[in-house]
């Protein structure tokens, strides 16, 4: 089947996290001819989707291949639950088909005591990211989503609440103005003293903003707020929570994250930011689609060998990719920096500090709602010399796990290693005694995963102007970086070209030739697609 | 505004290539049989809104943007739908043997309830025919999935196909919907551009930027 690949392309594309995905939409879009390849039998690279079973593959590929250079490591999985329940298996679980009508009824009656075969029997209702992010409603990439059209290859939910935590519990930080009415926390005092301060803030342009800031470049956004006389709840409130950071933060970078916070709110829910359905991992996947609706050639297993820059007679280069004993032609490489041969980067390696994650699967919500809630928690520090952490917990309404369960993500930069900078934060708001019929105020944790991933976020510059590395995951809540970094590889391929116009409705594409008699409809090989 | 319809249903083409995914989504959503589209570029999806016992349906028909090709169908292609047409070629026997191939990639990636049907397509094209009708039928009873043969060209069962894998997704709603249990809302929002804004509700509303 390989051997059908054809060999000659205007832009090859290796690896299918969210830069490369996003550039082979954008090529393809305005007619360039596109080969999408991935070493890996499914999408995403680092920012993939894994169902339980492909989680633990995943896991598993890693462990057994230590020498291998993986972004990953430090893997540390655990569970907290028996392997096999002990009650008689119900048969509700086995018809899947109706799924809808057992699990409501269940959930009232009783809680369900989870074992480890009850997560590999419904192992495809898990959707776990490798890099949970979020959207701001009026960010970067929904506005992209929007305007190119591609946002109908995917769903969103909104995320309900942000929380906090302070005076070491969890709090809820007040975003709307239904939430300022029902939170006690923050005085009608306070309310004013903090909305004047948001409203300025949202109020100055880009000018304004340095000429305001310009004696505070060298402070902390901290010292500015008590500058401003917030008291130490709003600074908590502000800093953490809506800036996600920490007492270092420099003025004016807190000062930008409080307005992009503040822009995004208001657009489509109680909070600013939006959750893909069944897991971050969809959206390269969307880009993939549209590449693939615009002729884009798909191939994933195809890891590549070796690359090599050839100049022809005409004194014109191309990028010629040995993979499985074929040679593929182009005039433009785009290859994700986990994909891109050694000899293509730079030999002096980037510094960078590395991230720090963590997979938890709960049978409840940290904090009960009357909704199925969808959270952002923003940790400050706990220790002098960590970093914030966020904290993304999901639930079944989001298609990342079956009913009764939620997954909780949690991201920092690493200090030490993922579960020494992470597990003291989940001791906080998880019950570890993996007895799932005691009273507790704290959902039970029945199954862990630590994990440090490389930070490759830094853009690197390849060795040779027709091969454009793209950069990983960074660390940040966004895709705002990816999105960025995304259109500059495109307008270095396609100057002056057009960065994903939108694709036509189905409705509005009119085929002038609408015969319904055609030639014999015979068809001649298997290279030639659907229609012949 | 009102919506033009009572039902809205995701449908899918699978299938190897050069089956006649494609020709079968024109045949259907545009009655119409041509040979120029050399493969599925620029083919998303078609929309046809159908009459079934006196309700309206909107089918959603989305092809496979040529990603069958290399077996690289994404999973997000999967995602909420409810029911996938499964097309061979009966003069194409490769195309009938991957039909299991498909069908277990659907069970992986498609919700468990999701309605089947399998096509045999291009059945006009007797004399190069290499799976029969019986064989056909034979694979139908061992998934218990319905079956017809199909010509897009000659416009042969290509609504029938539709209307019969309509009605089975619409009968299972309604069956879901009289046992009082409405299926929970599983879907997430769409993004548009002319997206009613919300009041906002933001307890910044009164600045004027928000």
């Amino acid at each position: 089947m390989d051997d059908d690949l054809p060999t000659d392309f205007e832009v090859i594309v290796v690896g299918t996290g969210m830069v490369e995905s996003i550039v082979a939409a954008a090529c393809s879009r305005i007619g360039k001819n596109v080969l999408h390849l991935d070493s890996s039998d499914h999408y995403g690279g680092l920012w993939a989707s894994y169902n339980f079973d492909g989680l633990q593959k995943f896991i598993k590929e890693v462990n057994a291949d230590p020498k291998r250079q993986w972004p990953v490591y430090n893997l540390s999985e655990k569970w907290y639950i028996e392997k096999e329940s002990s009650e008689p298996e119900q048969n509700e679980d086995k018809k899947e088909g109706d799924e809808n009508k057992t699990d409501d009824s269940k959930a009232e009656t009783q809680k369900k005591i989870w074992s480890q075969a009850n997560f590999t029997a419904e192992y495809r209702k898990f959707n776990i990211d490798m890099t949970p992010k979020l959207l701001f409603s009026r960010g970067p990439l929904v506005e992209l989503l929007i305007s190119s059209n591609i946002a109908r290859y995917a769903e969103f939910r909104c995320v309900t609440r942000v929380l906090t935590w302070l005076n070491d519990r969890l709090a809820p930080v007040p975003c709307s103005r239904a939430d300022v009415f029902a939170t006690e926390a923050v005085s009608i005092v306070e309310k004013r003293m903090l909305m004047k301060m948001l409203t300025s803030i949202v109020g100055y342009n880009e000018e304004e903003m340095n000429n305001e800031f310009k004696d505070w470049n060298d402070k902390t956004f901290k010292e500015y707020l008590t500058h401003k006389g917030l008291t130490p709840n709003l600074i908590h409130y502000v800093l953490y929570a809506i800036a996600g950071g920490t007492d270092k933060m420099p003025c004016l970078e807190g000062v930008k994250e409080c307005k992009k916070f503040l822009m995004s709110l208001g657009r489509y829910g109680n909070t600013p930011f939006l959750w893909p359905m069944y897991g971050s991992g969809e959206l390269p996947q969307c880009f993939c689609r549209l590449c693939a609706v615009f002729g884009g050639v798909y191939c994933l297993n195809r890891p590549i060998d070796k690359v090599e820059i050839k100049t022809l007679d005409e004194g014109k280069r191309v990028v010629a990719i040995q993979s499985k004993s074929k040679t593929l032609n182009c005039n433009n490489l785009v290859v994700g920096i986990d994909e891109c041969p050694k000899e293509m980067l730079p030999t002096e390696p980037v510094e960078t500090s590395d991230i720090s994650k963590a997979v938890f699967i709960t049978n409840g919500t940290i904090m009960p709602s009357e909704k199925e809630p969808l959270t952002l928690l923003r940790f400050p520090p706990l220790t002098e010399e960590g970093h914030a952490v966020t904290v993304l917990e999901v639930g079944p309404a989001t298609g990342s796990c079956p009913k009764g369960l939620f997954v909780v993500y949690f991201i920092t930069k690493m200090v030490k290693d993922a579960e020494s900078d992470l597990q003291q934060y989940a001791a906080r708001i998880f019950d570890f005694s993996g007895d799932q019929t005691a009273e507790s105020d704290k959902p039970k944790c029945l199954y862990s995963l630590y994990y440090n991933v490389k930070d490759t976020s830094v853009p690197v510059q390849s060795v040779a102007s027709e091969v454009h590395v793209c950069a990983g995951p960074d660390v940040g809540l966004d895709f705002d970086r990816a999105v960025e970094q995304a259109e500059q590889v495109f307008k270095k391929i396609c100057p002056g070209e057009e960065f994903l116009p939108r694709a036509p409705d189905p409705e509005e594409i009119v085929f002038e030739d609408d015969v319904t008699h055609g030639p014999e409809f015979a068809r001649h090989d298997d290279e030639e697609g659907d229609a012949q | 505004m009102a919506k033009t319809y009572d039902y809205l249903f995701k449908l899918l083409l699978i299938g190897d290539s050069g089956v006649g995914k494609t020709s079968i989504l024109f045949r259907f959503s545009e009655d119409a049989f041509n040979i120029s589209f050399i493969s599925t570029i620029g083919i998303d999806f078609k929309i046809r809104t159908i009459d079934l016992d006196g309700k309206k349906v909107k089918l959603q028909i989305w092809d496979t943007a040529g990603q069958e090709r290399f077996r690289t169908i994404t999973t997000a292609y999967y995602r909420g739908s409810m029911g996938i047409m499964l097309v061979y070629d009966v003069t194409n026997e490769k195309s009938f043997e991957n039909i299991k191939n498909w069908i277990r990639n659907i069970e992986e990636n498609a919700s468990a309830d999701v309605e089947k049907m399998i096509l045999g397509n291009k059945c006009d094209l007797d004399s190069k025919r290499q799976v029969s009708k019986e064989r056909g039928e034979q694979l139908a009873i061992e998934y218990q999935i319905k079956f017809v043969e199909t010509s897009a060209k000659d416009s042969l069962n290509v609504e029938y196909a539709f209307f019969t894998l309509a009605r089975d997704i619409k009968a299972k709603m309604e069956k879901k919907q009289e046992a009082s249990n409405p299926a929970p809302r599983t879907g997430g929002h769409q993004l548009r551009a002319n997206e009613q804004q919300r009041k906002p509700t933001s307890w910044l509303s009164r600045c004027s930027l928000l």
